[in-house]
């Protein structure tokens, strides 16, 4: 059997490469070291990396608050306590010999043990579409947003109404409502809860815009006497105290306005002005209805 | 036409106006005067901090829409936030923090500061681009969530050698809420995939 010259310069420069291939192999056994991590863990939790090899190396742990630094021995598990696993995020180990190798794994955010529930407003007017709204956050203890989807329960209620009962998934450690307010004034309690977990907030439901406003005058020896019947709302709530209300007179002479604050749920005003007169009034939106006063009548 | 005349100062030229650079004179002022402007512009780049690339993507925010205002004080300080970042974490030193972190941020940062002086660790970022996308705008507008698909590359030395390096994508989910004249993260976490 004969080969070609070609053949065996093709076989040599085979062989030259595997022997290439093989050096290297074993000389970046020598010094390299394998790094095994868990693929991932709950914050807080205590954990364990291994490698492989023998001999001193150092051992380095970087990642969100930590930076480790420790002499370990190749071959050997390295042990990481909890406290150094405290923030969710991404960590590193690195292992360093004659050269260095790292390997990552995540943290994750541990059981949820804290709710942060925003609420809004603190104080809403009755029977306004979407007015109420909330947003609650799950945290872990150590505050690392939760991203594992969990479930919700949202509540706001009146003092005669439920206005609203949902459970509500998380997306992304948050989860959030809207709804209208109630009809009737008063405390509003909103709740967001999750297992034994529990955040409340409160806010005052009061009136909205005065409806039907109406007024009476009386006659006096210092002029004229001017007040409302009980303010409310359309829903009958008494509208709050210290809302204004503006009575108008007109006479001949011109034109006068007098400012008063609803005080008890009644507006009062004195109008010192000549009759013939035609007295108005107005509360926000809400316009009253015209009183005419003559002295010939 | 009047003849131009020079003295050992200089020369005049024909407006009158006297000139004290000869040819190579004026090329080696040239050439110190680019050579200062060069170092200015490395200087303020230095101040200014490393250079972080972000982009902001509002269109599937909600339930509140965002203002424009709104988005571009967010994309400035959270570009201001990872240049800090990759200033204290590179330098060990947290006096550069502008007040853009608070809460469960500010203390892994601090921590990491704390940590990677005891160790002798450092941490560079450098060539940084973040891809954000709003993903949750509260209803009142005082917290949004954030979605960060960044990528730069990151060198860890100790003792002044390389022990790791890395050119990848990273995720991050963001909280940030409106502070008194900025907005602040609450929350930087990297995760491993939204």
């Amino acid at each position: 059997m004969s080969w070609s010259i070609t053949t065996i310069s093709r076989i040599r420069k085979l062989f030259d490469v595997g022997c290439a291939s093989v050096a290297l192999a074993l000389a970046c056994s020598a010094s390299a070291q394998e790094i095994s991590v868990p693929r991932s863990v709950a914050a807080g939790s205590d954990t364990k990396i291994s490698s492989t090899g023998s001999g001193a190396a150092t051992f380095y742990l970087v990642g969100p608050g930590v930076a480790q630094k420790k002499d370990v021995s190749l071959g050997e598990d390295v042990r990481v306590a909890g406290a150094e696993l405290r923030f969710a995020g991404k960590y590193v180990a690195i292992m360093c010999s004659e050269t260095c190798n790292s390997s990552e794994f995540f943290v994750t955010a541990s059981q949820p043990a804290s709710l942060a529930f925003l609420a809004h407003p603190s104080r809403v007017p009755a029977r306004q579409p979407d007015a109420v709204s909330g947003v609650a956050l799950l945290f872990d203890k150590f505050d690392n947003l939760v991203l594992t989807p969990t479930s919700i329960d949202f509540q706001v209620k009146g003092a005669s109404e439920t206005l609203l009962s949902r459970a509500v998934s998380t997306h992304d450690g948050e989860a959030w409502f809207r709804t209208s307010s109630g009809k009737t004034a008063g405390p509003v309690r909103l709740t967001a809860a999750v297992g034994d977990l529990s955040a409340q907030r409160a806010l005052q439901q009061v009136a909205s815009e005065p409806c039907n406003l109406r007024i009476t005058a009386q006659q006096t020896a210092k002029g004229l006497e001017v007040e409302t019947e009980p303010v409310r709302d359309c829903a009958g709530n008494p509208v709050s105290d210290g809302t204004v209300v503006t009575f108008t007179g007109s006479n001949p002479e011109g034109k006068i306005s007098i400012d008063a604050p609803i005080k008890g749920g009644v507006a009062r005003a004195h109008m010192n002005v000549r009759e013939p007169v035609v007295i108005s009034a107005a509360c926000g939106v809400a316009m009253g209805n015209e009183l005419r006063i003559d002295q010939k009548r | 036409m009047k003849p131009i005349t020079g003295d050992r100062r200089g020369v005049v030229d024909q407006r009158g106006c006297r000139s004290r650079k000869s040819p190579v004179r004026s090329l080696a002022g040239i050439l110190r005067v680019s050579a200062l402007i060069v170092l200015l512009s490395l200087a303020a780049a230095s101040a200014a901090g490393p250079d972080v690339a972000v982009q902001l993507d509002v269109s599937k925010a909600g339930p509140r829409k965002i203002e424009p205002q709104t988005e571009g004080r967010i994309l400035a300080d959270y570009r201001l936030a990872w240049a800090d970042i990759a200033q204290v974490l590179s330098a060990n030193d947290p006096s550069p923090l502008g007040g853009l972190f608070v809460g469960s941020a500010k203390q892994w940062l601090d921590e990491s500061i704390a940590s990677q002086r005891q160790s002798g660790v450092t941490t560079r970022y450098s060539n940084q681009s973040h891809k954000l996308q709003a993903v949750f705008y509260a209803p009142e507008g005082d917290l949004i969530e954030l979605h960060d698909v960044a990528e730069y590359d990151t060198q860890m030395l100790a003792g002044g050698k390389v022990i790791h390096e890395d050119h990848g994508v990273h995720r991050y989910v963001v909280l940030m809420t409106p502070g008194a004249d900025r907005w602040v993260i609450r929350e930087l976490m990297e995760v491993a995939q939204f």
